[in-house]
């Protein structure tokens, strides 16, 4: 498909950056009372209480962890049973066809095997990750050391609402649009 | 929406703290954090670097000719002849895979415990896992000596329907050091992807932004994504912490479910993972003294983390010390003539003696010195007991493969095994291999987890304290 040289259309917004995480905390609790909606943030590390803050609820991946682990784990056993007792069975030292105890590590390290796999896919569709040579970041400073804060704003509103995020303490106040 | 959030940092947080010190110097911005921890990989490569890297090529192409020369003659140019066919490639298959135990360690169990010092050895470590496994890898594929069908091991569909013996501890091997080759690369890799966004947001130059762009995809450290992201590494850690003590049980039952003796043992699945622990730890020390001071980062890598690390070398010595006493002490106490002759015999008193109270010394001897704070807080004696140690594990498992193979049940049998050149030679080249590798990871990734660091000084806030007393608890005012 070529390039229709058209810009991605993006809504109004503003991002302030904050230099300390705890500014950027209370400005997401100013906002959010306010009854903004459709915050976000972009911090460096992960800052303490900024889930909370955020409202997050609670994350989806350990569910995923445990799902792959006993998929991986059944998977295996029955894969081992059926190779061994019912594909081709051959007595081998005389020990018993389906045999627990000589199944154990290899289903356990299906299950491992298939939970990491489906826990690390699991992060790449909930952070939305994919490869980009063209990225370009908001701000650079954002994964260094300032702390973001984006609010979608309506145009008429702009103006008040970067007044107020001065006032809490951000450094700098862009608008995008 | 609650009113009840936690604005305030977790000031309390005793994490931070190593013996009421904190881990990291007062001074660092969080800015000079990132200056620092990508400075190697904006830099030109330095004398120092340039150096190392043409040892370790040299290392590499002696082993890359040794091979050459074992797969057109064959296996014969080993040391490898009856009753001993299994030889050091097994050594080094076992020594390697014990080398990769601590960078798990490190970043899964540490983690789970809390233990925030890991932040700044935890990406090198796990470098050195998936290196070090590499290179574990390498030597079954060459012992089998048909290398061109390895892929036999793998149970796939084939016109003969033939699959493998699930209930051999070799088919278990496969899947064990497979698991925890992929599960190393994607934990080490997910932990990365953060610090990998920083660079590519301040890398100079065009072609530098779209290669970081393309392995740091897309991160950007939105609160969803960190939510998740932390969620996720937590998940990851979990199930990291119980592979990591399977895979060496499983490589000792290797040797545990056989009945040779010298091998049929029931303490060899911890005492393994004990033994794979000490000697990683004492590679990462070995690796880590160096890397701090070609890179500058003294003030990350502190005194404090090289400390920490030789009092673990000190406990999992103990631990190792128990192992090889609990063996010589069943063998004597279960009077099995056989059991006796290899374990107190031949490995103490007879030919192979040279091997074992080498061991005794490097494994049980030499890493006492650490119960001296100065001894741990020593440069070059950190450095020096860590390569003893290196070559002390090296030949525990030597003593424990080559020993009990060359003299077992038949004495018509018995054989010394005496390596040849060619053994030595390809493990030489996985040491090349292996420090190719890791000076290649420290050119092109951060060797210290910045995101993590920077949350380690966010947590430095307050007035450093004296250590806890290890009195009190919930009912100390009602005691007093």
């Amino acid at each position: 498909m070529p390039k229709s040289g058209r810009k991605k259309y993006r809504p109004p917004a503003v991002l302030a950056l904050f230099a300390d995480p705890h500014q950027l905390l209370h400005a997401i609790q100013e906002f959010r009372e306010k009854g903004y909606r459709g915050l976000d943030t972009y911090t460096p590390y992960p800052v303490h209480g900024l889930s909370e803050a955020m409202g997050l609820k609670e994350s989806w991946m350990p569910r995923v962890t445990k799902g792959g682990f006993f998929t991986g784990a059944c998977l295996a056993f029955i894969f081992e049973a059926w190779t061994m007792a019912w594909a081709w069975p051959i007595n081998i030292a005389g020990k018993p066809f389906v045999s627990v105890p000589a199944y154990m590590p290899v289903t356990f390290e299906g299950g491992i095997l298939i939970a990491g796999i489906s826990t690390f896919c699991a992060v790449l569709i909930a952070a939305r990750l994919i490869p980009a040579p063209n990225f370009t970041s908001l701000d650079a400073s954002l994964t260094n050391d300032r702390f973001g804060l984006y609010i979608p704003v309506r145009p008429y509103e702009s103006a008040s609402v970067q007044e107020i995020l001065r006032e809490l303490g951000a450094e700098e106040v862009k608008n995008l649009a | 929406m609650s009113d009840t959030i936690e604005l305030v940092p977790h000031v309390d947080n005793p994490t931070a703290w190593v013996d009421g010190v904190p881990l990291y110097r007062a001074d660092l911005t969080i800015s000079q954090v990132n200056r620092d921890l990508t400075a190697a990989i904006f830099r030109k490569p330095n004398k120092f670097w340039l150096l190392g890297m043409a040892i370790a090529h040299l290392c590499l192409f002696v082993g890359i000719y040794v091979v050459w020369v074992q797969l057109h003659v064959g296996m014969g140019v080993l040391g490898l002849k009856r009753p001993g066919m299994w030889g050091t490639y097994i050594v080094d298959f076992v020594f390697w895979v014990g080398i990769a135990h601590a960078g798990t360690l490190i970043s899964a169990i540490l983690y789970l415990f809390r233990q925030r010092w890991r932040t700044a050895i935890n990406r090198s470590a796990e470098a050195m896992t998936i290196f070090a496994v590499m290179c574990a890898g390498l030597f079954p594929l060459l012992h089998i000596g048909r290398t061109l069908i390895a892929y036999w091991l793998i149970p796939y569909p084939n016109p003969r329907h033939l699959w493998v013996n699930f209930r051999s501890p070799l088919v278990w091997d496969v899947f064990a050091v497979s698991t925890y080759t992929i599960i190393s690369i994607l934990f080490w890799y997910q932990g990365m992807i953060p610090d990998l966004a920083t660079v590519r947001d301040m890398h100079p130059n065009q072609w530098g932004r779209k290669f970081y762009g393309v392995i740091a995809q897309r991160w950007k450290g939105t609160a969803k994504d960190w939510h998740h992201y932390e969620s996720a590494y937590g998940m990851f850690a979990a199930i990291a912490t119980p592979l990591v003590l399977s895979v060496h049980s499983v490589v000792s039952s290797d040797f545990a479910v056989s009945s040779i003796p010298g091998w049929h043992d029931t303490i060899f699945p911890p005492y393994f993972v004990a033994g794979a622990i000490f000697s990683g730890f004492a590679m990462v020390i070995t690796v880590l003294t160096v890397v701090r001071k070609a890179f500058n980062l003294e003030d990350y890598i502190t005194m404090d983390h090289m400390e920490l690390m030789a009092k673990i070398i000190v406990a999992t010595s103990m631990i190792v010390s128990y192992g090889y006493i609990v063996e010589v002490f069943m063998a004597w106490y279960g009077q099995v003539p056989q059991e006796n002759h290899i374990y107190i015999w031949i490995r103490f008193f007879g030919p192979y003696a040279w091997a074992g109270w080498t061991i005794v010394f490097c494994n049980c001897i030499a890493p006492l010195i650490f119960w001296f704070r100065k001894a741990r807080r020593s440069l070059l004696l950190l450095f020096v007991v860590s390569i003893i140690i290196n070559i002390g594990m090296w030949f525990e498992r030597y003593v424990i493969i080559i020993t009990s193979l060359s003299q077992d049940f038949l004495p018509s049998n018995w054989r010394y095994f005496a390596p040849t050149w060619m053994d030595i030679g390809t493990f030489v080249g996985s040491l090349g291999l292996f420090f190719i590798n890791f000076m290649m990871f420290a050119r092109v990734v951060p060797v210290i987890s910045i995101a993590e660091v920077k949350g380690v000084l966010q947590n430095q806030v307050g007035e450093p304290r004296a250590p806890k007393p290890l009195t009190g608890g919930k009912n100390a005012e009602v005691r007093a």
